[in-house]
């Protein structure tokens, strides 16, 4: 056989089942991670409407200044 | 995801599980370890995600959370097995007799190889990444790399011819 068929022969291989107990094990734990986020995104937008009613708009815009990064995420293997 | 969109959670995993899944069944060979190994890459990923950091590179990250998380887990348990019995890291498409045929002794020859070979016949067969990304993960040469795939698949190659294939 030669390189070629044999590549194609490893490649019409699938990858092997993910079992639905991962599946929902994943989803849960992610949805209610991101149920916490959205709480925390409402809340905040609360908090900064009030303080633009209230007219200390420059307060959030101060914690935006402060809070605001870049997000960069860097990887190090072990 | 950063905003909490749990539909936005489970595309991303929806996409990445499968290949995830078999990376890290290839390095650590235990299906429940993989098991856990992916779903902490995936809370890790939420977790940041909702705390306003999202990885640049998405696909580098999950792939080099998987090895980390394995090599670390690897070293913590040095009892771990290697031997899961009957561990698929391949399955045949149903109705290929060919592949069907030869998948066992695939599976068996894939397993006994050393595993730096493994994954890198694993990540360039079925997971399409090129050279330059898996010597990156496996910190070392493109060169290295392309080496161990092509040792990894002569003695796959082997192993076939050895049963007249």
């Amino acid at each position: 056989m030669d390189d070629d068929r044999f590549e194609r022969l490893l490649r019409g291989y699938r990858l092997p089942d993910v079992s639905p107990d991962l599946d929902h094990r994943v989803l849960r734990a992610g949805a209610a991670i991101m149920a916490r986020a959205r709480t925390r995104v409402t809340v905040e937008e609360i908090g900064r409407s009030l303080l633009h009613r209230l007219g200390f708009g420059y307060v959030a815009w101060l914690v935006d200044l402060v809070t605001t990064t870049d997000a960069e995420y860097r990887v190090d293997l072990i | 995801m950063i905003r909490g969109e749990s539909g936005a959670f489970a595309d991303l995993y929806q996409k990445y599980r499968a290949r995830l899944h078999q990376y890290a069944l290839s390095l650590i060979r235990s299906r429940m370890e993989a098991e856990d190994v992916v779903h902490d890459v995936f809370v890790g990923l939420a977790k940041q995600a909702s705390g306003g950091r999202m990885p640049r590179e998405l696909s580098a990250y999950l792939y080099v959370s998987v090895r980390n998380r394995c090599v670390d887990r690897m070293r913590r348990k040095p009892e771990l097995s290697l031997d899961d019995v009957g561990l698929d890291l391949i399955v045949a498409p149903p109705g290929d007799e060919e592949r069907i045929e030869l998948r066992r002794l695939l599976n068996r020859a894939l397993i006994a190889l050393p595993p730096e070979q493994a994954e890198v016949v694993v990540l360039r067969t079925w997971h399409d990444l090129d050279f330059a990304a898996i010597a990156g993960m496996q910190g070392t040469s493109v060169n290295t790399a392309l080496s161990r795939y092509q040792y990894g698949l002569s003695k796959l190659r082997k192993e076939l011819g050895a049963l007249g294939r």
